[in-house]
């Protein structure tokens, strides 16, 4: 019973208390420039969630065999070998997205939060709880870009997902996208305002 | 000129922090003072300078499509441009691990200074990132991809430590509301730098 | 057995690389028609946005590219070259090379309602990286049927503008010789004129840099190009 409850605990505390892009800190460098629309955030997300578990997985299956010399190429090999799957998957079956993500999916191979994740848990612990974990800390990842995203398409563009919701004639009495939200630094804005919010809530994160 | 022009471009409007947020982690991680943020900046710096090109040479004669031909008629149909990530991040990590090796040996002053930072680049993004772009844009010439690279680094470098000196006087000075103390400020501090930034769009010789 | 010993670690990592290696190969191979076809269509798409034609999922844009749509190859000169294929060439490559060398791929469109339709690739510079488009003229080898542009990484809202058809259908009808001779059609300030008598179109308000990479890229682009519509507006 024990171990249900940590395994639980394993797979939802990412998602807010201990969430990596907020909370942890880590994996911010790659995520923010692919958040100006909502799709291309949704894909990123999810191949990061895939690379993340699965790299999770593996190095938990292999993690008594690695010689610890060469503990971080190894690492580094099987996150990048992860990655490249996921990037040629892309270029086949999602062709448009890809070409929107261009550099950034490569750069999931330095995101923090996969060499982070690694180190900290799968090198200590068993397959199933580092699968969770890399399930975990990708949605808590997700659910941020998506919302950092969410914003600055509705607010930018007047879109979501492509699709017009911001109607007509809002626009007819004078109602202007703002350009801004669309740039690259608003994306700092808008997860400071998510991180100001959340750590009001919870005040043990206060510095 | 036109590799002046790239540079300059490189430093102040293709800001690695600024335009793209790469190599984010290590600079949240350290920017907390101008000295580590300093030290780090010269590693990365050190580091990008010396894989870029390698990089860049391993781009043009082995992985791009085509990029074999040299070897022969029969090799020129070869496509093996699926392998440039990770042999990227093979060279990135394998040339950090090397440096390391050699700065301790050679210059234990040096290695004393910059040691504790030369693990972290094989996982900073601002270098797998100048690789990538490096590849990306396609440049014509190795100094094309050296004076990129140079000037990527060192807008890197100005950002840290820039925002590092703001978040020094920051955090002893100024009454930031408590939840926003420490990670939230930063990331608006570095907005407001980015917008900053925007307005060299457009500068050339 | 010793982890720490030398053998053991290049007897692992050579497993590892070998592994790793096998399976990137295995899935790169798997998937490379797939990506291929992709990136064929997403092209003739791009060719066929410029002449208005109707777009449909890659199928419909291959079997209409197909019937519809001829390459040839000419030299500066005018001149068409032999046992060139159009669609190979990668315009971003030749752009590199000397004037009198590059290889320059026309595509003739031919449709019962609209007539004959000469596309011509274009590449060149935007403000974050490149940018690209094709332009189709009538068949006097001077008028502007329709234009298509797209970008890599353009500001979103301002440079970006350029793929969105307000701004491409700012083309249409223009025309790129003055009194027989040659002026290639450029893109100004809004309110703006250009210095000589050519045709122009307004660029996108915030997204200068970006409006004039599309300029240059005309001009450069279309250059090549002179002798050959010249023969076409002669005819």
């Amino acid at each position: 019973m024990a171990e249900k409850v940590s395994n639980k605990k394993v797979l939802f505390n990412p998602l807010s208390k201990d969430n990596p892009v907020i909370v942890q800190i880590l994996g911010i460098c790659s995520a923010l420039a692919v958040t100006a629309k909502l799709e291309p955030a949704i894909v990123m997300g999810l191949s990061v969630i895939a690379v993340l578990a699965l790299a999770n997985v593996i190095l938990s299956l292999i993690r008594n065999t690695i010689p610890t010399n060469i503990r971080i190429i190894v690492q580094l090999v099987v996150v990048a070998g992860l990655v490249v799957i996921v990037n040629q998957l892309l270029l086949a079956y999602a062709y448009n997205v890809s070409k929107q993500l261009s550099v950034f999916i490569g750069l999931i191979i330095t995101n923090c939060i996969l060499m982070g994740r690694l180190e900290a848990f799968a090198m200590s612990n068993k397959p199933w709880p580092s699968f969770l974990d890399g399930i975990g800390n990708g949605l808590g990842y997700t659910i941020i870009l998506i919302i950092v995203a969410f914003f600055r398409e509705l607010l930018g563009c007047g879109t979501l997902l492509g699709i017009q919701v911001i109607p007509e004639c809002f626009y007819q009495h004078g109602y202007q996208n703002n350009g801004l939200m669309i740039l690259p630094p608003m994306a700092l804005i808008v997860v400071a305002c998510i991180i100001w919010v959340q750590h009001s809530f919870n005040k043990d994160l206060q510095e | 000129m036109e590799n002046l022009n790239l540079f300059i471009r490189s430093i102040f409007i293709d800001n690695m922090i600024f335009a793209y947020f790469l190599g984010m982690c290590s600079f949240l991680a350290v920017s907390k003072n101008v000295k580590t943020a300093l030290g780090l900046g010269i590693a990365v710096t050190f580091m990008l300078v010396i894989t870029l090109p390698i990089n860049y040479l391993l781009e043009t004669y082995i992985l791009k499509a085509g990029a074999l031909a040299w070897l022969g008629e029969e090799y020129a149909n070869i496509d093996i441009s699926f392998l440039s990530l990770i042999m990227f991040i093979a060279v990135i990590a394998s040339m950090t691990q090397l440096v390391e090796m050699a700065v301790e040996k050679y210059s234990p002053s040096l290695y004393a200074s910059l040691g504790i930072f030369l693990p972290l680049i094989a996982v900073n993004c601002a270098i797998l990132g100048g690789s990538l772009f490096m590849q990306q844009r396609d440049f014509g010439s190795v100094w094309t991809a050296i004076c990129a690279g140079g000037g990527w680094v060192l807008g890197w470098l100005l950002a840290i430590v820039a925002i590092a000196a703001i978040r020094e006087r920051v955090t002893s000075y100024s009454n930031v509301p408590k939840p926003l103390r420490g990670i939230g400020i930063t990331f608006i501090i570095t907005a407001l730098m980015g917008i900053a930034f925007m307005s060299f769009l457009g500068i050339k010789f | 057995m010793n982890k720490q010993s030398n053998t053991y670690t290049i007897v692992y990592i050579t497993i590892l690389v070998i592994v790793v290696g096998t399976a990137l190969a295995w899935v790169a191979t798997a998937l490379k028609p797939e990506q291929s076809r992709n990136a064929n269509a997403d092209k003739m798409k791009q060719i066929l946005s410029s002449v208005h034609a109707p777009l449909g999922d890659n199928k419909q844009i291959t079997d209409l590219f197909e019937k519809n749509i001829t390459g040839i190859v000419i030299n500066q000169n005018g001149d068409i070259q032999q046992n060139e294929d159009a669609f190979d060439i990668n315009v971003a490559n030749q752009i590199k090379l000397n004037a009198d060398e590059r290889k320059l791929p026309v595509y003739i469109y031919n449709d019962d309602n609209v007539g004959k339709k000469y596309i011509i690739p274009l590449y060149g510079q935007g403000l974050w990286g490149s940018i690209w488009g094709y332009l189709a003229l009538n068949s006097d080898g001077s008028t502007i049927y329709g234009a298509y542009f797209s970008h890599q990484g353009e500001t979103p809202g301002l440079g970006a503008e350029i793929e969105k058809s307000e701004f491409q259908k700012r083309f249409d009808g223009k025309q790129l010789f003055k009194d027989s001779q040659f002026r290639p059609i450029t893109v100004v300030k809004a309110g703006q004129h250009p210095a000589g008598d050519e045709d122009y179109v307004d660029g996108i308000s915030g997204g200068t840099i970006t409006s004039k990479g599309v300029a240059s890229m005309l001009k450069n682009g279309l250059l090549p190009y002179k002798q050959f519509l010249q023969n076409l507006s002669n005819n």
